[in-house]
């Protein structure tokens, strides 16, 4: 009978109960649902690295079949191999990263279509850019690369786990799959024209007639510039040792990057990273303000059955029957949204996002993970309101039935509203007076309110103020810091010829990029790079607020604020480099900071650069010059327009706005499910006084009014907390969430505000307007008599 | 000469599931203005719904209630609340002030909703509750509330006072002290109708009406109704 009475008295309180089961169900959701989503990503890339053999460390420099036999032959090498890897180009000016391997046991292709490598005739090419651009198995493809030309047949689209990630250059924040792209060859394309002329070249004979009578026996293939080995190594625990031992027997090694190193992998792991703080943060608010009104409401809904408490003890239940009686009202509701709230965000968060993801990442098979944590915070979420329940219940119970079949008159301290009789407190009017002291007598319930909406316009600052970020991110970055219209990489080892040439062309602001290792007190080296510059006024500098200052002097170097923090630099020290390639070490004084959004680096003028006795080999020009219809210029591997760079931040913000829409959304439906429930709580509180109002001759629109006043109270005050709160939630996001070589901070907008605080108030007041056509409704003879 | 209030044919039927239900059958009645009357009726006579009729919470099913030249029984929604904001006081059983407002805060909120109130600080005074005037409800006794309540209805200067067991809560010797307040109201012109149990009351009453089963039992003008101090509780 007490289970019928159960249902009976939720489908009474139906709205309270539903609302209960909503914020519960979108609490866990939202926690579920990122969880599954960042433990999707994890398990799909390491189900991708060990199914298609990633390797551990990139050999890099000049390399041949004797190293690879060398390293292949070290302890711990489970296995090596060779790779070409070339900038090309397309028929179309497409930009390929063109692999050429003999074999393909390390990092092997995940085949979408087509067939796997053979070492024979035929190219893969990357998916993504295969299906932006059109291109089937079976088509075929020009591919140049210098005076080499390759009509190669399509013979499979493939992901490839080094390649999850690819960008043009540093300066792309976003890969461009339809200019951009990689491809695998077999080795045996390579022409060996191609290969002749280069050792030619480098022998600095003109003359192929004297060439072939000087090297009769010339085998093209002993002579191709591998210039990587992917080295897999038996086990995680070696793989420093076999680093270090390559680079003490491997001669022709200029630099070793463990896989945890390389672009790809940092990209990917540094948005599973990110993601995690997103879990703690956004799932935990989420949850907290749920998990808050949740409280509040099951406490209200036990108290205003105290007088059937009552009855049920005068009529001789036990005390732990009519407990458990109470406990089921939260219990079903909570172990049943739980689940909902499991399943939603499995199917519906998890798999938009992991979608989302593969969309930006090449990555084959992604699928969210339900993580254990997930029905962790269900269970805790069930147990929760069980033991609220169980103490709410359980301190009316220790009443005598006497006691509690009386209506209990709410307690009140009468210090608390005496305030409220004093001074210009008398001179408010009656629906103020009444708010203000409604308020004092339900602080715990005003508290529950003001948190759920400060939460709610939080989250919304908070979601379009990373907008805003990452928009004054892209103006810093392309308009502030890049001052070029045009820039071209340049191909390696130019002749001061063929740099001439350019310069005459297109002007003589360039810049090169060193790979360098920073040797710290402990002798501890660390990768970065120092970019020279000698691009004028083309590349300009900022400071922490953004304002420009000078390029560093020819006696120092500049290093960007992010790296000085984490490593503790101050202006005067002096900071131990070597060049990789080059075991010479120079110490350089930081002679000042600047700002950098994207790397965290070592800046210095070519002249500074030359004083160290280094040559100066730039790598980039810079120009303003128009180029918009110049497909190719010879000896420059990419031109790359600003716009374009602009575009692909842009492709990256549209991805961006399709989890802030999410995360608005929930924050929205969050926010107005608590007012709507706070609201009735109230509503319920207030009723048999706002049908006495409606006794005395108050008109409808009287006691609306004085309804609304309160509620809009509370969305003032929330949003007055909440504006400041979200800019220190963005700020956080950005400084701790995003990837180390990033210096991103919070920079919102006052229409962002604006629009949050006017959103978050639009919420509120509808909720309210939506609770206060019930004043209409009130049957004054029906709630007097309730109240009796 | 017709009397202040009159009610013909009055009829309130309740429907619940198949069942229809009267509460009222056809009730005619007359009491002059300035009169003190006494409603009594066993539970579910019909005497609270007959109240909340003439008070303008409820609307009858059928029939006319005049009160002085207006049949409210045909007042729209807005003219119910004009007409319970300006003609009629009512006092509860259970008082239904405000608890959060104080007794001078209680008293003048009537003020939002009529412009021919009364002085207050007069009201409170008539009342006996002039010392308590910035108490909150919960600091009074019961029967200083049950004044406040008295003291709010008489405020709006009310052509009715309707009364739902007002002595109800209270005490015998905060009883008489209540009712002698009502009869003071009536002694004023104020027509004050009390629906009540205690047949007690009756004997104090200008005029009694007995109710059974939604219909007027009796109505009897009570020629010598008796001093409230006369009453043996």
């Amino acid at each position: 009978m007490l289970k019928r009475k159960m249902f009976r008295d939720i489908r009474k309180n139906l709205s309270q109960f539903i609302t209960i089961f909503l914020m519960i169900m979108i609490g866990v959701m939202a926690f579920a649902g990122i969880k599954a989503y960042m433990g999707g990503m994890q398990k799909t890339a390491n189900k991708f690295y060990s199914e298609n053999n990633l390797q551990d460390l990139n050999v890099i420099g000049l390399l041949n079949h004797d190293d690879l036999e060398l390293i292949k032959k070290l302890n711990n090498v489970k296995d090596a191999e060779l790779k070409l890897s070339i900038t090309a180009t397309t028929d179309n000016d497409k930009t390929l990263l063109l692999n050429a391997i003999e074999s393909n046991n390390i990092s092997e292709f995940y085949v979408y279509d087509g067939e796997k490598f053979d070492n024979k005739s035929g190219v893969w090419l990357d998916y993504f850019y295969s299906q932006e651009n059109n291109i089937k198995v079976g088509d075929t493809i020009l591919v140049k690369y210098e005076s080499m030309e390759l009509h190669e047949k399509v013979r499979g689209l493939i992901n490839v786990p080094d390649h999850l990630y690819d960008v043009r250059d540093e300066s792309e924040l976003y890969p461009d799959r339809k200019e951009f792209g990689f491809a695998y060859i077999s080795v045996n394309e390579i022409t060996e024209d191609y290969i002749k002329s280069l050792v030619m070249k480098e022998a600095g004979v003109k003359d192929e007639k004297v060439f072939d009578m000087a090297m009769p026996d010339f085998n093209y293939k002993e002579y191709i510039p591998y210039n990587s080995i992917m080295v897999d190594v038996d086990n995680k625990d070696n793989i420093t040792n076999v680093k270090e031992t390559i680079e003490d027997t491997v001669e022709n090694t200029k630099a070793i990057i463990k896989i945890e190193d390389t672009s790809s992998y940092v990209a990917y792991q540094g948005e599973i990273d990110e993601g995690k703080t997103y879990v703690g943060v956004f799932s935990g608010i989420f949850l907290f303000i749920a998990m808050l009104s949740v409280i509040t409401t099951m406490t209200r809904v036990v108290k205003n059955q105290r007088v059937q408490i009552g009855t049920l003890k005068a009529l001789g239940f036990s005390n732990n029957r009519i407990l458990f009686h109470y406990i089921g009202y939260g219990f079903w509701i909570s172990v049943f949204a739980s689940i909902v709230g499991l399943i939603l965000g499995y199917y519906l968060i998890g798999n938009v996002f992991i979608s989302l993801e593969m969309k930006f990442f090449e990555i084959p098979n992604g699928v969210p993970l339900m993580d254990p944590s997930s029905y962790f915070v269900a269970l805790i979420v069930t147990l929760i309101v069980g033991v609220i329940t169980y103490i709410t219940g359980r301190s009316i119970l220790k009443e005598n039935p006497a006691e509690t079949l009386r209506t209990k008159i709410p307690s009140i301290k009468g210090n608390v509203l005496n305030i409220t009789k004093k001074a210009f407190f008398k001179k408010l009017s009656f629906s103020t007076k009444w708010n203000i002291r409604d308020i004092l007598r339900n602080k715990m319930r005003t508290f529950m309110g003001l948190a759920g909406v400060v939460g709610c316009c939080t989250l919304i600052v908070c979601a379009l103020g990373m907008l805003d970020s990452m928009n004054f991110f892209v103006k810093l970055q392309f308009e502030d810091l890049y001052n070029f219209d045009y820039k071209l990489t340049l191909k390696d080892n130019l002749s001061d010829n063929e740099l001439k040439v350019l310069h005459d062309k297109y002007g003589e602001y360039t810049s090169e990029s060193l790979g360098i290792e920073i040797k710290d007190a402990d002798g501890n080296r660390e990768s970065n790079n120092i970019l020279v510059t000698d691009a004028g006024n083309y590349l300009r500098f900022v400071d922490r607020k953004n304002k420009t200052i000078d390029k560093p002097t020819d006696d120092g170097v500049f290093v960007t604020y992010k790296l000085a923090e984490t490593k503790g630099y101050k202006k005067g020290d002096k900071i131990t480099w070597h060049i990789y390639g080059d075991s010479k070490y120079y110490t350089s004084e930081i002679i000042g900071f600047n700002k950098d959004p994207q790397n965290q680096n070592v800046t210095m003028t070519r002249n500074y650069l030359e004083s160290l006795g280094i040559e100066y080999k730039p790598d980039s020009l810079y120009t303003n010059i128009e180029l918009s219809n110049i497909k190719e210029i010879k000896n420059v591997e990419t031109i790359q327009d600003i716009d374009n760079l602009k575009d692909g931040m842009s492709q990256m913000l549209s991805m961006m706005k399709t989890m802030l829409v999410m995360i608005i959304t929930i924050a929205i439906l969050l926010g107005g499910i608590i007012i709507y429930n706070l609201g009735i709580l109230s509503y319920t509180e207030k009723q048999y006084q706002f049908s006495t109002l409606k006794v005395l001759g108050f008109k409808d629109k009287q006691i609306e009014n004085i309804f609304i006043k309160q509620n809009n109270w509370v969305a003032i005050i929330s949003i007055i907390f909440g504006l400041p709160m979200g800019f220190y939630l963005t700020d956080w996001l950005f400084k701790t969430a995003i990837e180390e070589h990033y210096d991103f901070g919070a920079f919102i907008t006052t229409r962002t505000y604006i629009l949050s605080a006017i959103g978050t108030f639009i919420v509120s007041l509808l909720v309210s307007k939506f609770l206060a056509r019930k004043i209409k409704k009130i049957d004054m003879v029906t709630s007097l008599k309730g109240n009796e | 000469m017709k009397s202040f209030i009159e009610l013909k044919s009055v009829k309130k039927t309740y429907i619940v599931g198949e069942q229809r239900f009267n509460a009222l059958d056809g009730i005619d009645l007359s009491i002059n203005q300035g009169e003190f009357v006494v409603i009594l009726g066993p539970s579910g006579a019909g005497k609270s719904t007959l109240l909340n009729l003439l008070g303008g919470m409820d609307k009858a099913t059928s029939g006319d209630i005049y009160i002085g030249e207006n049949n409210i029984a045909k007042y729209n929604d807005k003219e119910l609340t004009r007409y319970r904001a300006n003609d009629v006081g009512f006092i509860f059983q259970f008082y239904n002030i405000m608890p959060t407002l104080t007794v001078d805060e209680n008293v003048n909120l009537i003020k939002d909703v009529t412009n021919t109130s009364k002085d207050s600080k007069e009201v409170l005074k008539s009342v006996g509750l002039i010392k308590h005037v910035d108490k909150f409800p919960q600091e009074l006794s019961g029967g200083e509330q049950q004044r406040v309540s008295i003291a709010r209805a008489i405020m709006k200067n009310p052509k009715v006072l309707l009364c739902d067991e007002p002595t109800g809560a209270l005490d015998s010797k905060t009883g008489v002290e209540v009712l002698k307040l009502l009869r003071e109201q009536s002694d004023n012109d104020t027509t004050v109708i009390i629906v009540t149990h205690n047949a007690l009351i009756a004997d104090i009453a200008d005029r009694v009406i007995r109710i059974k089963n939604g219909k007027v039992e009796s109505n009897e003008i009570n020629k010598h109704p008796k001093n409230i101090d006369e009453v043996k509780w």
